[in-house]
């Protein structure tokens, strides 16, 4: 009885650290990728909240608190620019990609590409010998 | 909309203080923004309950601010390292000793122990832990003090960037026995021997007219032979390491075996009452007396620091026992010698 409690429970925190992990190495994976994102959505000019919306109808949700910081932050590099404008009856700050930041986009872009080819290149290579693995082991 | 005001402003609080305004008001917009899309789908105003609902998931208002403040580490990630590695040294070097003569000074001293007479143990330890948390708390503190300045005066100058694999320290070899180690051993050896058995085979240490100091000889016959013996084993055991600089299982034992030796005569003659005569032509007699058994006492003093030496001695040979017996770590992809 004990045994079986103690396996329940080495097999719940097994889950949580994995979990947990997940959710540690998704963050680290996304944060490079929300950059892109977000200079990418920003050709057009747009304030945070539609911004938001575009980047969660694109399938990427990305919070107030996370998203804000980081305008912040590409507008102190030159990346974005920025103006108050009333629309709605309501002030919103509007962002907007620089010369600059087109620049680095492209840059980003290519990079990017180039990671996505490479890890193709590996996951091919992994899977078939993956398939080999499992067949052997049958 | 009370309740948003106020999350508002305790996010606020925590902001940079020339960037509040602009970061609430932006941050308010988006929160009002989410309540007005809300309540259109809604087709009414939000309740208490809903709008609690927003702001519980905007996050807490500490944090919320936190991630617009740049980041800032006491101790970064190069430093921490060093800082986490010379604080166990502290402790260990500084605390356990501290802990350690406590306890002898309660056990062997008679003067300490008798201020704690009438007091239950956990009355001891709880004096114990009230002077240990200052020390301790001085002792991090100072450390953690150094690095901070230093994480600052890294973070302008990046001394610690520049280097290059060549200042890199030797890889370590615990069996490896320095030759210029076991050459100081073996001619420090040499000349005890030679002083001793010139000097103190009659147990006379000074004879001048002057003074004169002398042991009691019944005892130092053996003390005399007994650190000789050691002396010369020392002396093969260095000669052997020369030759071959590697510890191996019985070599690191005779180590232990003559050490321990050591320890043994020496705290024995601590407690030995070993000065028998100590005069000279200006000294009157009782004075000498009262002299020679003063140095007497002040060496029977010494015995348990000198037992505490003699017990990290000993681990310290027993461990190197151990490290030397043991089968060295297998490193993946590494082939050994057999093969």
């Amino acid at each position: 009885m004990l045994n079986i409690v103690y396996v329940t429970s080495y097999a719940a925190h097994c889950t949580f650290m994995s979990s947990e992990n997940f959710d540690n190495l998704r963050l680290e994976l996304r944060r490079g990728g929300l950059v892109v994102a977000v200079l990418a959505a920003l050709h057009s000019e747009q304030y945070g909240y539609t911004l938001r919306k575009i980047m969660a109808d694109h399938g990427i949700e990305i919070d107030e608190g996370t998203l804000y910081p980081l305008l912040r932050r590409l507008e102190s590099q030159g990346l974005l620019k920025s103006k108050w404008r009333e629309e709605q009856k309501r002030n919103k700050r509007f962002y907007q990609l620089t010369v600059a930041g087109k620049q680095i986009l492209e840059q980003l872009l290519t990079e990017w590409r180039s990671m996505d080819s490479s890890i193709n290149s590996i996951l091919k290579e992994y899977g078939h010998a993956t398939s080999r693995t499992v067949f052997a082991s049958r | 909309m009370q309740l948003l005001e106020r999350y508002l402003q305790a996010v606020k609080f925590w902001l940079p203080k020339e960037q509040k305004e602009d970061i609430i008001a932006e941050l308010s917009e988006d929160i009002r923004s989410q309540i007005d899309e809300k309540e259109a789908e809604l087709g009414r105003k939000l309740n208490e309950v809903e709008l609690e609902a927003i702001l519980k998931q905007c996050g807490r208002p500490i944090l919320v601010a936190n991630r617009y403040l740049p980041q800032e580490q006491l101790i970064g990630p190069v430093l921490f390292p060093i800082y986490r590695l010379v604080l166990k040294i502290v402790m260990l070097c500084y605390l356990v000793p501290w802990i350690v003569t406590w306890i002898a000074l309660l056990i062997f001293n008679s003067g300490y122990a008798a201020k704690f007479a009438g007091h239950s143990w956990v009355e001891i330890l709880g004096s114990l832990w009230a002077q240990l948390w200052g020390t301790a708390f001085l002792a991090a503190g100072t450390v953690t003090l150094v690095f901070a300045i230093l994480e600052r005066v890294q973070r302008k100058s990046h001394f610690l960037e520049e280097w290059s694999p060549r200042k890199l320290p030797p890889v370590n070899n615990p069996s490896l026995i320095s030759r210029f180690n076991s050459i100081v051993e073996l001619a420090a050896n040499m000349i005890f021997c030679l002083w001793w058995t010139a000097n103190m085979s009659s147990g006379v240490v000074l004879n001048q007219v002057n003074l004169r100091i002398a042991l009691a000889p019944a005892p130092w016959r053996y003390f005399f032979w007994g650190f000789l013996l050691i002396a010369f084993v020392n002396i093969g055991l260095a000669v052997a390491n020369l030759a071959r600089p590697y510890w191996t299982a019985p070599r690191a034992a005779i180590r232990l075996v003559s050490d321990m030796a050591g320890s043994v005569f020496f705290c024995w003659l601590l407690k030995a009452n070993i000065l028998a005569e100590f005069s000279g032509a200006s000294i009157p007699p009782e004075k000498a007396v009262q002299v020679t058994a003063l140095l007497n006492l002040w060496m029977g003093r010494i015995f348990p620091i000198a037992v505490i030496l003699g017990v990290v001695i000993a681990v310290v040979n027993i461990f190197r026992i151990v490290r030397v017996a043991a089968p060295p770590p297998h490193i993946p992809g590494e082939t050994t010698a057999m093969a």
